[in-house]
């Protein structure tokens, strides 16, 4: 399905607007979504009124129309579905974002400015193991753009430093745990 | 019963009045929500999952809270009674949401009343750090401490991608709400704020007024904090709002530059009325007294008001609420009787002078 707004991307969010009485729905893409005026309103009404915006952002009651969640997702730790979540604003337990994992970015990036990813402060426990991952991460992009512009030598050499830094992993675990 | 310390007519360290800006920068509070895996969040775990989550936080405190310098008293919540609960919110100790909990719920107090973690809240753990004035690294590294011990002794629920764990969207990636509370008389006499907070809430932050729903803040007291928690490190959100606080606080004094020298005996003229209002009424609303204690503190800040001390104000403005009243009357006030109680209030702190330093009693 196309956005309304800009007939240009890929709709992602449906938007229910109550205007004189007469409830209309607008299937938006991410982008206009976030400048929709109606979201805002409510947002800026009262911001902790959450489950407000959820229900405006997924209308539970017309799941089946929106593309994006005709399954439903019920997380086997605390038995919350996607749709108590909607409805309470608020998870179950911390497996929940796991398991509604798929449909989180869109909901993160509208209550956190587009970001979707933590950047902060790192329990120690979880420090140096996360900090390798991510430079595994890193050195990982690094060699498909080597082996890209064909630079084998240097792609090599990245592949073993991935080889060194996971090894290292697997003995921390090891150690850490 | 340990919550009987915290509930006296005594004023919290972070009531006094500290620091540089003070007179704008009221107070600054860092708040942090933890939770532990293996259990699920407040919304749905078991009142059984709720006593282990309490005892298992609160043992870490009491046992090892010495490590840091700290002596805790852990108050359970369904051991007070409702008038008690309310004070300790109106003392900014307990929130709304803990005092209405249906589960085992507690809070851990730290005797400068400065540290308050509350357990069972909307997370496993809130920590909540207070300061006097504008000290958002302090209040943060204060914090932070007390944070990083406790996950030493305790399992977080913590995730690569998302950050801290929270049972509210809003709250995810740091965990972290940072405030500052400010006074802005002449921004609000000058119209300004009107213009100034849909320009603050574009840049990711929100204000409130500090007594909560109303557009009109009480007593022109206003809270500003982080809305993101997801993206930005502690650090750089920390960053965002002291700038913000900062830029603040300068248009606030060119506001109260702008005012004083264009009318100067209106203004005068209203701050010496509230005074008398304050210091000889028999009647006093909480909205009165609201904006009267407005009006003196900036005559104090534009030193139209000599020899009163400002920290007596911060103390007012936390006493003069209805259930501290109460308490202080020792009996169920109706609201005619909360006004003359909070008239009499005023009369005897502003005409004695008198100066509570370091939490003494004020009787
Ligand atoms: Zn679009
Ligand atoms: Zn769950």
């Amino acid at each position: 399905m196309i956005c309304d707004q800009c007939a240009e991307r890929y709709a992602s969010v449906m938007v229910k607007q109550q205007q004189h009485g007469q409830i209309t729905e607008l299937h938006l893409c991410d982008i206009c979504a976030a400048e929709n005026q109606s979201i805002n309103i409510v947002f800026e009404k009262d911001p902790l009124a959450i489950h407000q915006l959820l229900s405006n952002w997924f209308p539970i009651s017309k799941a089946s129309i929106n593309p994006i969640r005709k399954e439903i997702t019920t997380c086997p730790s605390c038995d919350f579905t996607f749709s108590n979540f909607l409805q309470l604003g608020k998870f179950g337990c911390p497996s929940c974002y796991d398991e509604f994992s798929s449909q989180l970015n869109e909901i993160f990036k509208r209550f956190h400015n587009g970001n979707t990813e933590h950047t902060g402060k790192i329990p120690a426990s979880y420090g140096t193991t996360l900090k390798i991952k991510k430079e595994i991460e890193e050195l990982r992009k690094q060699m498909q753009v080597s082996i890209q512009g064909e630079h084998f030598e240097e792609a090599a050499r990245l592949r073993d430093e991935v080889k060194m830094l996971s090894s290292k992993l697997e003995g921390g675990a090891l150690n850490g745990s | 019963m340990a919550v009987e310390r915290f509930l006296q007519p005594r004023a919290s360290s972070w009531m006094a009045n500290n620091g540089e800006n003070v007179d704008i920068a009221m107070s600054t509070r860092i708040r942090l929500a933890r939770n532990l895996t293996d259990f699920k969040f407040p919304y749905s775990f078991t009142e059984d999952e709720a006593l282990k989550v309490d005892k298992e936080i609160s043992s870490v405190l009491l046992d090892k809270g010495s490590e840091l310098d700290y002596t805790f008293s852990h108050i359970s919540i369904d051991e007070l009674a409702q008038l008690q609960k309310e004070v300790l919110i109106e003392k900014h100790l307990i929130s709304p949401y803990l005092a209405k909990t249906q589960h085992s719920g507690s809070v851990l107090l730290s005797q400068n009343e400065e540290l308050s973690i509350m357990v069972n809240e909307e997370d496993h753990l809130r920590i909540q750090s207070l300061q006097s004035g504008f000290h958002l690294q302090n209040a943060y590294k204060i914090a932070n401490e007390l944070d990083t011990f406790l996950e030493k002794n305790l399992s977080y629920a913590f995730h690569e991608k998302y950050g801290y764990l929270t049972s509210c969207p809003t709250n995810v990636g740091t965990g972290m709400r940072a405030s500052v509370m400010l006074h802005l008389p002449a921004l609000t006499m000058s119209h300004q704020i009107q213009r100034l907070i849909p320009a603050i809430s574009r840049l990711g932050m929100v204000v409130r007024g500090i007594y909560g729903e109303g557009s009109q803040a009480l007593g022109n007291v206003y809270q500003i904090s982080n809305q993101l928690t997801l993206g930005k490190s502690e650090y750089e959100i920390l960053q965002d709002l002291e700038n913000m606080t900062e830029q603040i606080i300068q248009q606030e004094r060119k506001a109260r530059e702008a005012i004083l020298l264009n009318s100067p005996s209106t203004l005068e003229d209203r701050v010496c009325r509230s005074l008398g209002v304050l210091t000889h009424s028999r009647l006093l609303t909480t909205e009165e007294a609201a904006t009267c204690l407005s009006d003196v503190r900036l005559g104090i800040d534009l030193k139209m008001i000599q020899d009163m001390d400002m920290s007596i104000l911060n103390e007012l403005m936390i006493f003069m609420q209805p259930a501290f009243l109460q308490q202080y009357a020792d009996n169920p006030l109706q609201p005619k009787e909360r006004d003359f109680a909070r008239a009499k209030l005023f009369r005897e702190r502003l005409n004695k002078k008198e100066i509570n330093s370091e939490g003494e009693d004020l009787a």
